[in-house]
């Protein structure tokens, strides 16, 4: 079987989709609608890139969605108290490596599983929250929205600083050491120790990583609107997660391409809009999201029988 | 949680002195205990603006506290030490039903009126609830205030906090019966939930605005839904082209109203809901009034009808950008 069979997979589902859109529904293409949508995907994708490298690397990290609307209000706060907005971005990216860095100590050098810790830390940061902004949406300043650019400039912004970390990361994942540390890690830790690599430190590594792009991904969406929410984040973890089921990301580690997260997270995000442009009630959305990854999971379990066999 | 404790002690060590001044005091003067949800939240901070107003009005000693989180355990304590404190009446915004009613029954029991607005407590626990407006109330308001901006004609869409959420449902209940009434030239498209996010809600609205492109009017009817609606129109260059209308805070609102993007705000009037539960706690505890009344003088409200076991402060408010400055909550 073709080595990229999955990605080739999702991407003829996504191809799909855009075909039936652009013969059903023309307007879903306007420029401006689709721009906007592709401009409002870009944070959970530069979140999903994160996640992807936590599955790599054979651990899960659900409290991204706290960290996201954390990182998302400390950047707020710091703007509206009238510091500039790099103060703002620095603030937020700080505190994403600080929380990423707190999960990564208690699993790679503690030894804790990560679906407790992160549970533990998700609920942490969720209710200081909650204590802290009392759920109520927070007017930024000025000059925060799209950078204090132009809309299209900000825009332009958002969408080519994500795809270039996306080609980045990709690249890197292939071609550095630290990318194959992550694959070694999640492929067979003890495997990998014997070869010479620290997988606590690669653990830990792509754990700190993780919270600087929740942080970098909070950053996005913060600029889109002159608000923002406490509970922006909510619902992060399983956006991401599933995106990267969808594209192939092994859940045991140690597989799967940055490529397929890209379209595993393009083709879920759109069969919302493509509901609301065929004209379809929105009680579809969620029974068709679980389906596409329920699909992607058996194809996996198959993929693996035989691979054993 | 070494903070928390230590909070509380001071706030517990700043009500002593109350404590002991208030049973020396003559017991002509009225005490009122206001409970809300939370205090620091700028909606029941100006609640309590207009509940001293009324005090102020009533010559009656009002006292305010609430968790500074919403916090059901906290509201519990609170009600505990206005029972030992002695207060007249107890006029409380419940955060969770059940977990509150025990400590109002005890408030009751040791001869404490109770009267709950805002959010209600089990109705044996309380004698009124001032209920701030009702579905309908609200439901027709939404329709009406949409329908007189796109002239009662075009297509319309809603965008809700989730398609599971009772009140919310109920609202719409009575959008769709009003629009069926009252509209047959508008016509209801589509239905999103925005699962309580406002980005999600710019997402549909961005959404909506694309896949209708005849859409004269958006119904907003979760607060989260308004400001996201309205980013979405005024990033797709359709202000003042698609009508938004919604329920919400002036505070969360104001910008978009005042660059015409959202033209309607609707909610109660918050002030006078803090001064209305005042009053009806105030003649609840000089025996003005008793169950079975159907109406009550409330100050320069005046006469407020009485359903039932409920007061309800009538029609809700339109915040539009001639009056939204004027609000700060």
């Amino acid at each position: 079987m073709n080595k990229y069979f999955r990605e080739l997979t999702v991407a003829a589902a996504l191809g799909l989709l855009m075909l039936g859109l652009a013969i059903l529904a023309p307007h879903f293409f306007q420029f401006q609608p689709f721009i906007s949508r592709l401009t409002s995907q870009m944070p959970a994708l530069v979140a999903a890139i994160g996640i992807a490298l936590i599955i790599i690397s054979r651990q899960i990290d659900i409290s991204i969605g706290s960290q996201f609307s954390m990182c998302a209000i400390i950047a707020g706060v710091t703007a509206a108290s009238g510091l500039p907005l790099g103060v703002a971005i620095f603030a937020a990216l700080g505190a994403g490596a600080m929380m990423g860095a707190l999960n990564g100590v208690l699993v790679a050098y503690l030894g804790l599983p990560s679906i407790v810790v992160t549970l533990a830390t998700m609920v942490t940061w969720q209710e200081a929250l909650r204590l802290w902004q009392q759920g109520r949406l927070l007017n930024l300043p000025k000059g925060i929205q799209w950078f204090g650019l132009s809309q299209p400039a900000g825009q332009t912004i958002v969408i080519s600083l994500a795809f270039i970390l996306l080609i980045g990361a990709a690249w890197a994942m292939k071609n550095l050491a630290a990318g194959r540390f992550i694959y070694a890690t999640g492929t067979d830790a003890e495997a990998a120790r014997l070869a010479g690599i620290d997988p606590k430190r690669t653990t830990f590594g792509v754990f700190v990583l993780m919270g600087i792009l929740a942080g970098l991904a909070a950053v996005f969406n913060l600029v889109q609107s002159p608000q923002v929410q406490p509970n922006c984040g909510d619902g992060l973890e399983l956006k991401t997660i599933a995106a990267a089921v969808v594209g192939g990301v092994a859940i045991s580690g140690g597989r799967g391409t940055l490529w397929g997260v890209l379209l595993g997270m393009l083709l879920l995000a759109n069969v919302n809009p493509a509901l609301t442009h065929f004209h379809q009630p929105p009680y579809w959305e969620k029974a068709i999201q679980g389906l596409v990854i329920l699909l992607a999971v058996v194809a996996d379990g198959i993929r693996s029988r035989k691979a054993r066999l | 949680m070494k903070r928390k404790t230590f909070i509380v002690s001071l706030a517990l060590l700043a009500t002593l002195p109350f404590i002991s001044c208030s049973k020396s005091e003559s017991k002509s003067k009225l005490t009122i205990a206001l409970l809300p949800k939370s205090k620091g939240n700028q909606y029941f901070v100006t609640c309590e603006k207009g509940a001293r107003t009324a005090a102020k009005e009533l010559g009656a000693e009002l006292k305010f506290d609430g968790p500074i989180n919403s916090d059901p355990a906290k509201q519990n304590e609170i009600v505990e030490n206005w029972i030992t404190d002695g207060v007249d009446v107890i006029v409380a915004a419940c955060e969770n039903k059940d977990s509150i009613s025990t400590a109002l029954k005890k408030a009751q029991a040791a001869n404490i009126k109770v009267v709950t607005y805002d959010a209600d407590a089990q109705p044996d626990a309380r004698s009124f609830f001032v209920n701030q407006a009702t579905a309908q109330g609200i439901g027709e308001q939404l329709m009406d205030t949409a329908a007189s901006l796109t002239g009662g004609e075009g297509e319309f869409a809603l965008i809700t906090g989730t398609l599971t959420a009772a009140n919310l449902n109920e609202w719409i209940k009575y959008i769709k019966a009003q629009q069926a009434a009252k509209y047959p030239n508008m016509k209801l498209v589509d239905i999103k939930p925005c699962d309580d996010q406002k980005d999600k809600a710019q997402q549909e609205a961005t959404n909506l605005l694309s896949a209708y492109p005849n859409l004269k009017a958006i119904i907003g009817v979760c607060s989260p839904s308004v400001p996201g609606a309205a980013e979405a129109i005024k990033q797709a260059g359709k202000a003042g082209a698609v009508k938004l209308v919604g329920l919400g805070l002036p505070s969360e609102n104001k910008a978009y109203v005042k660059e015409g993007v959202t033209q309607a705000v609707i909610l109660w009037n918050v002030e006078q809901l803090g001064y209305l539960a005042v009053m009806a706690g105030a003649a609840v505890a000089k025996g003005e009034l008793a169950p079975g009344a159907t109406e009550f003088t409330a100050g320069k409200l005046g006469k407020m009808p009485v359903a039932g076991d409920n007061i309800v402060l009538g029609k809700p408010f339109v915040f539009t950008k001639e009056n939204i400055d004027q609000f700060d909550f």
